[in-house]
């Protein structure tokens, strides 16, 4: 470099120096600033949800127009009680490729819509946003964003910043909470959706659409909703109708597909089973690998074997005052002296688990977690 | 030749523009704010590009929490910390006070942030982190404060300077599972722990104060987590006065994970780690130990069965040199509640004198391999201070065959 450059000087009259000067100096600009090559357009999020054209008639019904399907989860992340629907659009001649383990791979310019409604004290569904997952052509990451749900529950407008909305809810009991429902704000929402610093959906993963599918896709149908493929699906599993319709593709035989247990199942599944189930569901998109809580060794996943990992006598390692002064994340044969429930029982920030995404107490989750610490057999 | 003085700044001046490393202030988008504009602020917070700072005028701001995520080359910069101060009192979701997660190139500097229901900052898997005339406070320190006040994880090259922490019930100044760390200039006082690093690698911490807390000082290695730590100089510091009650929330003698373990009183406790310089430092009136050096063991009776790639429990190549170490004559009254405390007023019992400034818990290697080398992982401690050190055998101890001793000896040579 120096070698050059000395007789790159040497060379050099001032005339012609400051033309070689101005075109290397361009040059250098150029080189450094690399033009990316031409893309499809990035995504531009609309400014409000009837604006995409999801649904048909009256929008707070959300009957799914088009090729906008509805999709259910065997154990679903819990918010708040609230009452969740959830559409996948895939685009015009796309399918789906299956994957074992982790999200399925989604064609670009997938949306996931999930909305958030709540029970009032009068039996009402009141919706209060609708979140939308995209994957953008241009780059193939997937991008977020909320809409709010406005009073007179016709329109949902774009909403970036969050919110806390008052709400009087109805729990599964039936009883009444009231409490500040917390909307995300867009990055919350990358907190939760994000492994490795890359952005992804977090539900629909082979093993959690392993089940029988919504009972309402077949009225949709009737009503309008021309489902991507023609072909009759004939299946009750979620999966194989998903199949015979050609949204799917790649997938084994049903029989070699991971079935993530339903939580509430305490005929088919045990106790350890469901809990794990509810663990993977409501904590593992942080509590693993490359997740946001990374940090803290607590990895929650349903495959995951190593008992330390797992939280069983593991002691915290960043929890503070959250810790609530307990040892152990899990205390086998001792629900009382752990953390993990102790976390999930309370609803103050800094102590509460999950950081987002509830503000009430999920109290069937508790017990179940309870029950399972308690029917662990306590090490000597 | 080139004659002309002005083609070669000409020529300079292209480089630059093309290949030009960060450099201070050098943002393409800069935005202003003022106090009462809180939502304008969370809403630039959310909307942030590339290479954007922030800047927040003098006066007091009200935030619930503030977050920052997936971008590169952002600042943060207040009017100063006696003037911008950040308060997150009002704090109802989340983890902590500001949330910063895979940012490359993330400087904060020259603000108060204060009361938050959990951590101040927490910076999380970024690279290239500046935290800089950063005051980070609780002003009513208990068991209510969040747990760290300054905390990087996860982090590639993290400095931390001219700032200070105070009243978090774990460790003011924590830098977890991160590999490159410099904390310099800094002062941490009324926490439990003033400053802990953690499963870091290459760490450098010098010119700091650190007092008033529990335990001065912190190097740990914990089990199960992503790395193990090491590599770690302390040098030119003052730990002093740090015998404060530890009130991480707990039962009645103190958890026994992270500071639950940090006995009132010490200055520098070494726990699990490897690669540690100390030296250079004044270490004084903290009374319980000068300086702690431990295994897992001691704390946990099933650390050997964590041994793997990240973990350790047994210390080695810790060299002490050089230091300024004092102690008063008395423990502070919060040792004796506390369950490692109990231990260092129980070693002074069987010694029948002052417990000396340097306790080592004796748990070497030869545990695993069942040899008898003295000293077999290069404990390294040249001081000439009078009643220097104790092997106080913690692991045997009240057992009848529990054996302190205070012979240095082996450990005073390369």
């Amino acid at each position: 470099m120096t070698h050059k450059w000395n007789v790159f000087k040497k060379r050099c009259q001032v005339g012609f120096a400051l033309v070689a000067v101005l075109i290397i100096g361009f040059m250098l600009i150029q080189g450094c600033h690399p033009q990316p090559p031409a893309e499809p357009e990035p995504f531009a999020f609309k400014d409000s949800l009837s604006q995409y054209g999801f649904f048909q008639g009256e929008l707070k019904q959300l009957k799914p127009v088009g090729r906008l399907f509805r999709y259910v989860l065997s154990t679903p992340l819990f918010t708040d009680y609230a009452i969740k629907d959830r559409f996948i659009l895939l685009p015009k001649d796309s399918s789906i490729q299956y994957t074992g383990s982790g999200v399925l791979s989604f064609p670009d310019s997938t949306i996931i819509v999930k909305n958030f409604a709540y029970q009032n004290t009068d039996h009402q569904k009141v919706m209060i946003e609708t979140r939308l997952l995209v994957k953008d052509p241009s780059d193939h990451a997937w991008k977020v964003m909320d809409y709010l749900w406005n009073a007179q529950q016709t329109e949902a407008i774009k909403h970036i910043t969050g919110a806390r909305v008052p709400i009087t809810l109805l729990d599964d009991m039936g009883n009444a909470i009231s409490t500040n429902y917390q909307v995300p704000n867009t990055n919350d929402c990358k907190r939760c959706h994000n492994n490795g610093g890359v952005l992804i959906p977090i539900g629909p993963k082979a093993r959690n659409l392993n089940t029988d599918g919504p009972a309402a896709t077949i009225a949709e149908t009737a009503a309008g909703s021309a489902l991507v493929g023609s072909a009759t699906a004939t299946s009750v599993n979620q999966l194989a109708r998903w199949v015979q319709r050609g949204i799917l593709r790649g997938m084994p035989d049903l029989s070699k597909v991971d079935k993530l247990p339903d939580w509430k199942d305490s005929i088919h599944y045990t106790v350890a089973q469901r809990a794990r189930a509810y663990l993977d569901v409501n904590c593992a998109h942080c509590h693993t690998r490359g997740g946001d809580a990374y940090n803290t060794g607590l990895f929650l996943e349903y495959q995951q074997t190593d008992p330390a990992h797992i939280g069983i006598m593991k002691m915290p390692v960043s929890a503070g005052g959250g810790a609530g002064g307990l040892n152990f994340d899990i205390l086998p044969g001792n629900p009382a002296s752990s953390i993990m429930p102790y976390r999930m029982n309370a609803a103050e920030a800094g102590t509460a688990m999950p950081e987002l995404a509830r503000t009430v107490i999920h109290k069937e989750g508790v017990r179940l977690i309870q029950q399972w610490i308690k029917e662990m057999k306590a090490e000597k | 030749m080139i004659k002309h003085p002005l083609l070669y700044v000409l020529l300079g001046c292209c480089w630059l523009t093309a290949c030009k490393p960060d450099v201070a202030d050098d943002y393409k988008t800069r935005q202003v704010f003022g106090p009462g504009q809180e939502d304008k602020i969370v809403e630039a917070f959310l909307s942030l590009k590339d290479s954007s700072a922030i800047e927040l005028k003098a006066g007091t701001y009200k935030f619930d929490n503030l977050s920052i995520a997936q971008l590169k080359h952002i600042l943060i910069q207040g009017a100063g910390p006696d003037s911008t101060i950040l308060d997150f009192s009002s704090q109802t979701s989340g983890g902590e006070g500001i949330r910063v997660t895979d940012v490359k190139g993330f400087t904060i500097r020259g603000m108060v942030l204060q009361n938050a229901k959990g951590d101040l900052i927490k910076i999380n898997r970024c690279q290239d982190v500046v935290v800089a005339s950063l005051h980070a406070i609780w002003q009513k320190a208990d068991s209510n404060s969040g747990g760290y006040a300054i905390y990087p994880v996860l982090c590639k090259n993290v400095l931390i300077e001219d700032s200070y922490a105070e009243g978090a019930s774990d460790a003011g100044i924590y830098v977890g599972q991160t590999q490159g760390a410099i904390v310099r200039r800094c002062k941490a006082s009324r926490n439990v722990a003033g400053c802990e690093i953690e499963n870091t690698q290459d760490a450098q911490v010098y010119d700091n104060e650190f007092y008033g807390n529990t335990a001065g000082f912190l190097i740990f290695d914990l089990p199960n987590l992503s790395q193990r730590g090491g590599r770690v100089r302390a040098y030119h510091n003052n730990f002093h006065d740090n015998n404060t009650k530890n009130f991480a929330k707990s039962g009645n003698f103190g958890t026994y994970w992270g500071v639950g373990n940090a006995p009132p009183g010490s200055g520098v406790v070494i726990l699990s780690t490897s690669h540690i310089d100390l030296d250079s430092n004044q270490i004084s009136h903290n009374n319980s130990s000068a300086i702690i050096i431990a295994s897992g063991l001691s704390v946990d009776e099933k650390a050997m069965e964590k041994i793997n790639a990240q973990y350790f429990p047994i210390p080695a190549d810790v060299h002490i040199y050089g230091n300024q170490l004092s102690m008063d004559s008395a423990f502070p009254s919060p040792v004796y509640e506390h369950h490692v405390g109990k231990m260092l007023v129980a070693v002074q019992q069987r010694l029948g004198a002052r417990i000396p400034l340097i306790l080592y818990d004796g748990v070497s290697s030869n545990v695993i391999s069942k040899g008898t080398t003295p000293n077999p992982d290069s404990i390294y401690i040249q001081q000439s201070e009078p009643n220097l050190f104790v092997d106080a055998d913690l692991t045997r101890i009240g057992t009848k065959d529990w054996n302190p001793n205070t012979n240095g000896a082996p450990f005073t040579k390369h």
